[in-house]
């Protein structure tokens, strides 16, 4: 292992030496990080997952052969079939065309997914940043509540405030309403992250550097610290989106969901009573948030590799 | 003649949850004009607290107490933030220690001098500074410097790196330039050329120069004037030559005798003991615990900084009595 890694850092100098004199621009850690992620196939195939949903997602309403909740194929009299040619992944007992259905939920889960991530992440930054530049009292009083966040068990919680919220909110905005539960009772991992790495940040001389130099508090915090917390930020958050892709389909599950719209989580839940008969039903969507959350991780633990400065040499 | 900068009384202490830390406990000193001074003193004496608390960039929970701080006739510690934001950079520059986190990682070398030299010079446009980056990089002898100001910190080496945190100290012209343990962090042929060039610097760019140091040969090689510090306190005050030939203070000459030397067969004298916890400092005088001339008086009484027979200003009860070996 050892003698593996010199003999890469050796290429590595020789590789340097060879470019500094022909290349024109520097590489910038992101430059560096993606060069280093090329060479991680996990972490590529975790790429190459995840634009594969992505890009299932965007185009589902054109791929998908029926509607979201669409009960067609009962009227058609094709319920509860097997997969064939018409029904890839087959029909459920209700009705559902399954293979319509989990592309649908691609697009469902996705958005909860990413987007209760995005919530968590704006909350968490500005949360983190403040307990991470405040000292003393203040400091670890917002640092206290974010602990209490962090310990209050959150499936009970969250099911609560679904089951409360779902009846008085609009149809149609149930999704949305998990998103932004998932967003606000998640951001706690984010700020721990973000406080820790401002903490290692500001007693850097660059940071010490820069106020010695005239800069201003805002340039010191904004230009100076922040940005550099971001890396571990998106590695963290890449993670995330995996735990919130699996917590919404867990929500649905058990039932506590949108039952409007299509996600991965419903149609398993619809369809675990017949699982002895009709296995197709619950397996497809099961299938599909498991490398849904496979690709996420193995994208983040990629990310994680390419950009942590503890490993970079 | 005014010296350019004139410390008095200053007390620097840091208020932390296990006590008061009292890092800067009453130091004075000086720096003339176009001078070069050496701070001196091991890891703890003060030293960085002293020259942060002139700038004002006192980390919490650290707070400055009493002092004045004259720099080119004005009280720096009479003056607001928005102030002293003009005269950091412009006017007092400093330069860090750790040449591999002295320079953000996340911006390219260019980039991060012109923000100091926009900082202070608002009219300049982008191309003007573009323009003052290379003759930065020039004069701290930065060698492709078109290529270079590209460059992002990572694809340097230790000592490029050091020049360039140099050449952002300078970026502004400033009158008085703290360098901060410039060479700790860097290879002995490397540390040579950073001195020459702080020195070559000095006299082009007529400031004065404050390097703060625990290396005695840098102290040596550069400095005109030295200023040892011992935990917070200052211990003697003398120009090089005499402080090498004979010092006043008897930790001044244990920092000397701890200097590896390879023309004296001898074995390397070290310190007894460790710089004292500065919560609670010894009584007296603070050195007595590891002074090896230390009597009764030394504990009871802080011995004052007097004016010696060698025109040295020393803090010990026996300066007069000792006769302490040089290097």
């Amino acid at each position: 292992m050892h003698i593996r890694r010199k003999a890469k850092t050796e290429n590595a100098t020789t590789e340097k030496q060879e470019t500094t004199s022909t290349r024109r621009r520097g590489a910038s850690q992101w430059a560096v990080g993606w060069r280093r992620f090329k060479r991680n196939k996990a972490g590529l195939a975790g790429l190459f997952i995840v634009l594969f949903y992505v890009f299932i997602a965007l185009t589902s309403q054109w791929l998908a052969p029926y509607p979201p909740r669409s009960f067609l194929s009962l009227v058609q009299g094709e319920n509860g079939e097997p997969p064939s040619w018409k029904h890839p992944f087959g029909t459920s007992k209700a009705g559902l065309d399954i293979f319509s259905e989990v592309l649908h939920g691609a697009r469902g889960d996705l958005y909860v997914g990413v987007g209760a991530t995005i919530v968590t992440v704006i909350i968490g930054l500005a949360i983190g940043a403040i307990a991470g530049y405040l000292r003393g009292g203040s400091g670890d009083f917002i640092l206290m509540i974010t602990q209490v966040f962090y310990t209050i068990p959150l499936l009970p919680l969250i099911l609560l405030f679904a089951r409360v919220f779902m009846i008085l909110v609009a149809q149609g905005f149930g999704l949305t309403l998990i998103l932004l539960l998932l967003g606000f009772f998640g951001w706690p991992t984010i700020s721990f992250v973000v406080r820790g790495e401002i903490l290692r940040i500001r007693e850097l001389d660059f940071v010490k550097a820069s106020q010695a130099l005239g800069a201003s508090r805002w340039r010191v915090i904004f230009r100076h610290i922040v940005p550099n917390t971001l890396t571990p930020v998106i590695i963290t958050a890449t993670l995330l989106i995996a735990g919130n892709i699996l917590t919404e389909v867990v929500i649905s599950f058990l039932g506590f969901g949108d039952a409007n719209t299509s996600t991965w989580g419903i149609t398993i839940q619809e369809g675990i009573t017949y699982m002895r008969t009709e296995w197709w039903t619950p397996v497809f969507p099961g299938l599909a948030t498991l490398f849904a959350v496979l690709g996420f991780n193995l994208l983040g633990d990629g990310l994680s590799d390419a950009l942590n400065p503890r490993l970079r040499d | 003649m005014e010296p350019l900068l004139d410390v008095k009384r200053l007390k620097t202490y840091f208020f932390t949850e296990a006590g008061v830390v009292k890092a800067v406990d009453g130091v004075d000193f000086q720096v003339g004009k176009d001078e070069t001074v050496g701070l001196v003193g091991e890891s703890g004496s003060g030293k960085t607290v002293a020259s942060f608390s002139v700038m004002r960039i006192v980390p919490q929970p650290g707070r400055i107490l009493a002092g004045t701080v004259m720099f080119e006739g004005e009280d720096l510690l009479a003056k607001s933030e928005e102030e002293m934001r003009k005269i950091r950079g412009a006017k007092i520059a400093m330069t860090f220690q750790d040449p591999t986190t002295s320079l953000n990682p996340l911006y390219t070398i260019g980039s991060q001098l012109a923000e100091v030299i926009r900082e202070h010079q608002k009219e300049l446009s982008k191309e003007q500074a573009l323009e003052q980056v290379m003759k930065l990089l020039e004069l701290v002898r930065i060698s492709e410097p078109e290529l270079r100001v590209k460059a992002y910190p990572h694809e340097l080496s230790g000592g490029m790196k050091q020049r360039i945190a140099i050449a952002r100290a300078l970026a502004s012209g400033p009158s008085l330039l703290f360098a901060d343990e410039p060479t700790t962090n860097l290879d002995v042929t490397v540390q040579a050329q950073v001195l020459n060039l702080l020195k070559e610097l000095r006299q082009k760019e007529k400031m004065s120069l404050v390097m703060i140091t625990h290396d005695m040969g840098i102290v040596a090689e550069v400095t005109q004037r030295v200023q040892v510090l011992y935990a917070g306190m200052v211990a003697e005050v003398a120009e090089t030559r005499s402080l090498f030939k004979k010092p006043n203070h008897p930790y001044t000459e244990a920092l000397l005798q701890a200097v590896p030397r390879i023309d004296q067969r001898k074995d390397l004298k070290v310190i007894p003991g460790n710089i004292p916890n500065l919560i609670n400092p010894p009584s007296g005088c603070r050195f007595h615990p590891r002074c090896p001339y230390a009597k009764d008086v030394c504990k009871q009484k802080v011995p004052p900084l007097e004016v010696t027979d060698d025109g040295h200003l020393a803090a010990c009860h026996f300066w007069g009595e000792l006769s302490l070996m040089g290097a």
